[in-house]
């Protein structure tokens, strides 16, 4: 009896893994659902015994059934897209099933909250600071001392809630954890718990992801007796970006109008219910099992600068070789997207590559040498956000972006501050105005406008908003008329 | 329709022994509480009524309240 | 005063001492922890453009004008929301911030109609005057793009108006209503560029609403978005009188807002201690009968109340009145005349009306509407305490943790103070509601009532003793409290009486029909949750066993140890707003000013000494007496001003026998009441806008009522009372309502520190205000009670004689809501009929089926005393067996309906209790046709052409 491991990730079934996974068993072989790899130009993909097949079609099956495709890949794991990444998060991707306990287990499972246990919330606190581990989500904000933060904090009740509102175009690494290896999302927010005393967690999760939701849901109630006393419950959004916004994501949860509040008071002094609440991303709680089993140091040790451990990455859009790429910060964009990611799918010249989703800024081929980095970034005008890289080749108007940027921000906006509210509208009509009559007047307005935007707005998406407007102006001028298009 | 009947002065003064029954000394407390709150023509017309139909405290009161009353 | 905004210092007040000091554009300030940026920088004297904060609201961080720079931060913080911290160094006024105040307000200008000339808030806009501080000189945008221009205003409001196209979305509107009224009746809809406000669900407009229309978001709003119709009729208010409002007994003190001779606007005073800015629909819109037509103006006298009236001088009238008072004396010796002084007057015309009882007719025979319905608190917390009043101040219940409602309905009756209330439950404080009814605090957005004991009318003496006896027998008793502050003796004998097996919860269960598990869990939440509090209202004290439950409320209290400091306490939630000062001074026939009974002669001499006349020692009359005595032939004569008693007072067809047997009634009053029906004489009255005097309110608060307008009357109803004294023969010259303070404050220890002048200098005085409280008192019995020891007192439960039975199988029990006030002489005169046209019967859904009634059928509602017709709203807030109305409107005559049982130490009347059938009806009964008969033949008035 063969047995034949196909991921049951969304992205692979959409690719149509149920299919081929059904052919497979219609030709008498076992299968298993796993997670994925990450490999997503490769889904649905095969693992025969640690050879890779893919992307397949259910009528391949024969053929790799009786050697005779030609889609294998070799091993798996020897991939060289594999072989260069540094997994911590994603030790487990392609190799367990999801809500296997026994696979979790035999895997290094529930090591981290053992660990954490064994430790007062001071010293697992200690850990995670010493780990260097910074917030996914996208500010980089330190864990171990927000956490701190939360521990201080008077409260009758404290809670985790974990931010799983991926709304970010190119993003898929929340998603990948929560479907792939939802036990690790729970030891995650489990020795949150013990470190900053919480008796309950909520996973906030985007309504777009069924699956993850029902995994999440299904891990939880297998494993309740294991965190208990500690309760996590899982709640669902409604569809609006701005909800991935901390405070707009505790609104929501308390069932009130997604809206930004401002800060001071932070949500780890007065966050959920007006408790001192720990809102952490992920991909970060996700990291938190591996740094307590292994060790600080051993997550520490990798990294670039003040960006310690492994990141993530998310290659998306135009791009040959997409998926998720974790290993150490300090890549550069330009290995990313050229050498790992191999181009463009088109084939066509890079023009552009967005970073750190919507808001984040159009970094053109001249930027390849900066290193993901949080810093590193910031210095280039952009930012890595949740790590998300939008690949875009030659054909791309530029000049369309950035007015998408101002319609998507118009769209997403919770409406509270001003500059968001009503500047994104404006800013889609003042791209518009530009472009039908370029004036020196108009784009001077453009850029008081993203001025005004990115100083006076209230969250990140009216302040991040003038990241891609702004770096599509300063970099591609001709797209808004301004200077004569030239041809290379 | 009521007026100050005799009948109406009895069953205030019934009222107050009933509420005041549980107190150390009822009878003398309805009489402190009449002699407190009650214009002396109310007392003088429910006296020349007499006793009819009156709880002991309140009859006790009325009889500290106007000696001569039947 | 001149037409000044309020100071508005952006974000509310920190609590605490001034510690932090920092540089705001290099001036040093020293504010408490907490403070905003904002806050500090306003109180350095400068001032940071802003258009979503205001002092009144948290702050929001929404409009981003206020942004400053602060060293060593990153960014532009909101200075808003951003709090102070030491040493910190803050820059309001840079060319970066000028810029991006300009970028902001230029966003703003581009999305608002470009109409401020015509603009109703023109010049009193916070838009326009931003817009003119951040330098905006050229929208570069155009007026091209998406705007909210030219949708529909929403007029639905009788008082005010809402143009959306106006709106800056700031949000005060929806965070006024949410923070300081807690409806959250209004949210913003749609999200982006689309955001706009909404009135509830999408269709509802704002008369269609939840909305209770207290006006919070029409004071919030900085634009013309939200404002009173008023204003935009009259125009912008020119001058300002702060005065004090004379509805309830929460005494809200607003602004009246004058353009010449015409009110404008009433807007809440910040610095009103009993409101702090807030207020309901009544006292912030529903002034409008102040100029109503049916005002009479003219004195008008006649021989008999069948003839119709004839209007006649002042002179006339006063020399009429006092001649017929005199032959009256003569003829009926002094006991046959008596007075009724008004809790809607002032203290200073309350105290003239007795005084002239006392010294003008020689007797005692003078009363007040306390009588119907706060006369047993006077007796119960004077017993128990020593003091006639309650215990604390209102904001003592921002420290209560547990928070007992007992017979109030504060979100109807008392809305100003139920905002505050809900606010500190919204914080976390627990409620305890007992009440038949599942009034609006039981269940209402973001509140919910721990527990509910929705007992059975009359029966709250009972709940009462057995939540005492869970305290008593389970050990929860505060002794510690109870051995330094009680006498021993009393407690023992109280807590053997409730420690009997007939008081527990189980035993009484079937008399209260309250879940003894229930009683028995909000027992031991009053008793162990912290600070607990106990509010009142009429619903404790208009049973036969009145003065019993008030004092049972009172030895729950102290058995608890919740007396004596903030947070707890025992508060009676006062009807009107000046019953607390018309009991103060002296409206009772055994008492004088302070609660000084009659038979003290060193008291009689104090007055007889000011006064020149003898006292009489003994307690005169009530006004059930005084009818009783006027049936009986006995009582001739009675002044009557500023109150209804055929309309308010129970069992209307005897209060009509007693008022038709009298040879001269005399009603004082605004309009020609269902009293006057009965009168002889007519004097006009005044409203509260035309005189100066002073109010107290629940909280022993005495506040000035200031004259914001002259007197259509022509006189304030002090100076009339003191007319028709001089006509009497009194040698009465008071120049002043402050010369009436100065001799109450000589006759009164509990008001010797009170006048006008300390009034006005420090806003308000909590009485006692003597030497030994030299700034009055916000909290009573601090380091012992005013009687020495707290009394406890056994409090058997006997229940009425008011009895269910074949004939009559519903209890009837009686409330009033938000819109309408009393019997309705003022606000059946206003718009306010909009939400409540009639009164209607409440009753359960199971009782309306048996008896074939629907929603909006007429039935005839019957008891022993009398019938009346109504219709009907089917609706489980009524338990079965139970049915509710309200009494606002004459037409009801529900008080045909109310029997005279009283309560046993007092004689407030039982309107709560009363056995009635409920059957459906084609028509008005015959007294209602009658009475309307009589209405419309005894107020005919002719106009004689002057000789």
């Amino acid at each position: 009896m063969i047995t034949v491991r196909i991921s049951d990730d969304s992205l692979a079934i959409a690719c149509g893994a149920d299919e081929v996974a059904a052919a497979f068993e219609a030709a008498g072989c076992t299968v298993e659902r796993v997670s994925s790899w990450g490999m997503h130009w490769l889904e649905p993909l095969a693992d025969i015994a640690g050879q890779g097949f893919g992307p397949l079609a259910p009528e391949d099956v024969p053929a790799v059934l009786a050697g005779t495709s030609d889609k294998g890949i070799g091993c798996i794991e020897d991939h060289p897209f594999l072989a260069r990444q540094q997994r911590f998060t994603f030790a487990r991707a392609g190799k367990t099933r999801p809500l296997d306990m026994g696979d979790y287990i035999a895997a290094g499972g529930w090591a981290g909250l053992r660990a954490a246990e064994r430790l007062s919330p001071a010293e697992i606190i200690a850990r995670v600071t010493a780990s260097g581990l910074r917030g996914r989500g996208g500010a980089g904000f330190p864990t171990g001392i927000k956490w701190q933060t939360v521990a201080n904090a008077f409260g009758n009740r404290k809670y985790v809630v974990c931010n799983a509102d991926e709304g970010d175009s190119g993003t898929f690494a929340d998603r990948m954890v929560m479907e792939g290896d939802p036990f690790m999302l729970v030891e995650g927010l489990a020795i949150a718990g013990l470190a900053i005393g919480a008796q309950k967690a909520f996973v906030y999760i985007r309504s777009e992801y069924p699956h993850a939701i029902a995994k999440m849901h299904a891990a939880i109630a297998a494993s309740a007796d294991l965190v208990a006393p500690f309760e996590i419950e899982v709640r669902v959004g409604a569809g609006a970006y701005v909800c991935g916004e901390e405070t707009a994501l505790l609104n929501s949860i308390e069932g009130k109008r997604g809206e930004v509040r401002a800060k001071p008071p932070l949500p780890a002094i007065e966050g959920l219910f007006g408790q001192p609440t720990a809102v952490n991303n992920v991909l970060t709680l996700a990291a938190v099992p591996f740094i307590l089993a292994q060790g600080a140091e051993a997550y520490a040790a990798v990294g670039f600068g003040r960006s310690r451990g492994t990141m993530p990455i998310q290659l998306a859009g135009n791009v040959r070789h997409g998926g998720l790429f974790e290993a150490g910060f300090g890549l550069t964009l330009g290995e990313l997207v050229e050498a790992i990611g191999g181009g463009t799918a088109s084939g066509r010249p890079i023009r552009a590559v967005q970073v750190g989703g919507p808001l984040g800024a159009y970094h053109p081929p001249s930027d390849f040498h900066v290193p993901i980095d949080y810093e590193s970034f910031a210095a280039a005008d952009g930012l890595i956000g949740h790590a998300g890289l939008t690949v875009f080749d030659d054909s791309v108007d530029m000049g369309d972006m950035a007015r998408f940027a101002m319609a998507f921000c118009a769209a997403e906006s919770c409406g509270k501050c001003t500059p968001c509210r009503i500047g994104s509208t404006r800013g889609v009509e003042l791209i518009d105005r530009l472009r039908a009559a370029p004036t020196a007047g108009d784009a001077a307005l453009l850029e008081d406008l993203c001025e005004t935007m990115r100083f006076g707005s209230l969250c990140a998406l009216g302040g991040f908003t003038p990241y891609p407007v702004l770096s599509a102006l300063k970099h591609w001028p001709q797209h808004f008329g301004l200077i004569p298009e030239t041809t290379p | 329709m009521s007026s100050h009947t005799p009948e109406k002065l009895a069953y205030m003064a019934n009222q107050i022994a009933r509420n005041l029954a549980e107190q150390a000394d009822p009878a003398a407390a309805v009489a402190s509480h009449i002699r407190t709150f009650w214009n002396p023509a109310m007392i003088a017309a429910l006296a020349r009524a007499g006793a009819t139909g009156l709880e002991p405290a309140a009859e006790q009161a009325l009889r500290s309240l106007a000696p001569d009353a039947g | 005063m001149g037409y000044e905004p309020q100071a508005d210092l952006g974000t509310p007040a920190a609590i605490g001492a001034a510690t932090v000091t920092l540089a705001i554009d290099g001036r040093s300030i020293t504010v408490p922890p907490g403070t905003s940026v904002m806050r500090a920088a306003a109180l350095a004297g400068g001032s940071i453009p802003r258009l979503c904060a205001t002092d009144s609201l948290e702050a929001f961080g929404s409009c981003r004008l206020c942004l400053v720079e602060i060293d060593g931060m990153r960014g532009t913080p909101a200075s808003c929301t951003t709090p102070v911290a030491e040493g910190m160094a803050v820059h309001t006024q840079t060319p970066r911030l000028q810029t991006l105040r300009r970028g902001v307000m230029e966003l703003y200008i581009s999305d608002h109609p470009l109409d401020c000339l015509t603009c109703s808030a023109n010049g009193d806009c916070e838009l326009q005057e931003q817009a003119a501080a951040v330098g905006l000189r050229d929208v570069r945008y155009g007026f091209d793009g998406a705007s909210h221009l030219g949708q529909p205003v929403d007029g639905s409001n009788p008082y005010f108006d809402f143009d959306p196209s106006k709106c800056i979305a700031c949000s005060r509107c929806v965070r006024a209503c949410d923070e300081v009224q807690g409806t959250l009746a209004l949210t913003i809809q749609g999200r982006g560029f689309a955001s706009k406000v909404s009135a509830g669900l999408a269709s509802d407009d704002f008369l269609g609403s939840e909305c209770v229309s207290c006006g919070a978001c029409v004071q919030a709003c900085p634009t013309a978005t939200l404002q009173e119709k008023s204003v935009k009729e009259i125009g912008k208010p020119e001058r300002s009188v702060v005065t004090t409002c004379a509805y309830c007994g929460v005494g809200c003190t607003f602004r009246a807002e004058m353009r010449g001779e015409q009110l404008v606007r009433m807007v809440p005073w910040k610095d009103g201690k009993a409101n702090h800015g807030h207020s309901c629909v009544k006292g912030r819109f529903a002034w409008g009968y102040a100029q109503h037509q049916d005002r009479v103006l003219s004195p008008m006298i006649r021989e008999s109340i069948d003839q119709p009236w004839r209007e006649v001088s002042w002179e006339e009238a006063l020399a009429h009145t006092a001649a017929e008072l005199k032959r009256i004396a003569a003829r009926y010796g002094r006991m046959a005349l008596g007075g009724i002084t008004s809790s809607r007057c002032t203290n200073e015309e309350t105290f003239l009306v007795q005084k002239l009882v006392r010294a003008g007719f020689h007797n005692n025979n003078v009363d007040t509407c306390a009588r119907v319905c706060h006369s047993p608190t006077g007796y119960g917390l004077k017993t128990t305490f020593g003091t006639s009043a309650g215990t604390q101040d209102f904001d003592s219940v921002e420290q209560a943790d547990v928070i007992l409602v007992i017979g109030a309905n504060p979100t109807d009756g008392h809305p100003v103070f139920a905002s505050r209330m809900k606010r500190r439950l919204r914080q976390g404080a627990k409620l305890i509601v007992i009440d038949p009814r599942r009034i609006d605090l039981v269940r209402s957005p973001h509140n919910a009532a721990t527990h509910h004991l929705p007992l059975r009318p009359g029966t709250n003496v009972a709940v009462l003793t057995a939540m005492a006896h869970v305290i008593v027998t389970e050990g929860l008793a505060d002794q510690a409290f109870i051995r330094e502050r009680c006498d021993a003796d009393e407690y023992a004998h109280w807590a053997d009486f409730v420690s009997e097996t007939r008081h527990s919860p189980e035993f009484l269960a079937p008399v209260t029909g309250v879940d003894p598990a229930e009683l028995r869990a909000a027992a031991r939440l009053y008793a162990t949750g912290g600070n607990g509090a106990i509010y009142y209202g009429l619903g404790v004290t208009e049973h036969s066993q009145g003065s019993s439950t008030v004092m049972a409320i009172a030895n729950l209290a102290m058995a608890t140890g919740n007396i004596g400091r903030p947070g707890v306490g025992v508060n009676p939630l006062r009807g009107q707003n000046n019953v607390q000062g018309a009991c103060d001074m002296g409206s009772f026939p055994h008492e004088l000013s302070g609660y000084r009974h009659v038979s003290d002669a060193g008291v009689r001499a104090l007055f007889e000494g000011e006064w020149g006349v003898a006292i009489d020692p003994e307690p005169g009359l009530r006004i059930p007496n005084m009818l009783d005595a006027a049936t009986d032939g006995t009582f001739k004569a009675i002044y009557i001003q500023g109150e209804d008693i055929l309309q308010s007072d129970p069992d209307t067809r005897h209060v009509a026998a007693g008022l038709a047997a009298m040879e001269c009634v005399i009603v004082h009053d605004l309009f020609l009441n269902e009293t006057a029906n009965y009168a002889h004489v007519f004097l006009p009255g005044s409203t509260f806008l035309e005189k100066n005097g002073t109010f107290t309110n629940a909280e022993r608060r005495i506040q000035l009522v200031r004259k914001v307008m002259e007197p259509l009357n022509g006189y304030e109803d002090w100076q009339v009372t003191q007319e028709l004294a001089r006509a009497m023969g009194l040698d009465w010259n008071y120049a002043h309502p402050r010369e009436i303070m100065d001799e109450i404050a000589r006759l009164t220890p509990t008001f010797a520190g009170v006048s006008h002048a300390r009034l006005e200098a420090e806003g308000s005085l909590q009485w006692p205000v003597n030497d030994a409280a030299p700034h009055g008192t916000p909290v009573m019995h601090i380091d012992g009670f005013v009687r020495g020891k707290g009394k406890f007192v056994v409090t058997e439960y006997v229940p009425t004689d008011e009895r269910t039975g074949p004939r009559f199988p519903l209890l009837l029990t009686t409330g009033r809501i938000l819109s309408q006030y009393n019997v309705g002489a003022q606000t059946r005169r206003t718009a306010n009929v909009v939400w409540h046209e009639e009164d209607r019967l409440e009753i359960h859904p199971a009782d309306a089926e048996n008896r074939g009634i629907s929603s909006g059928d007429w039935v005839k509602l019957a008891s022993r005393s009398g019938e009346t017709t109504l219709r009907a709203l089917v609706t489980d807030r009524v338990a079965p067996g139970v049915v509710y109305t309200t009494f606002h409107h004459p037409e009801t005559q529900a008080n045909v309906v109310t029997t005279d049982y009283s309560d046993w130490a007092t004689n407030c009347p039982e309107y709560k209790v009363t056995a009635v059938q409920v059957a459906p009806s084609n028509g008005p009964s015959a007294w209602q046709q009658d009475y309307d008969a009589l209405s419309h033949r005894a107020r005919r008035i002719t106009r004689e052409p002057a000789e």
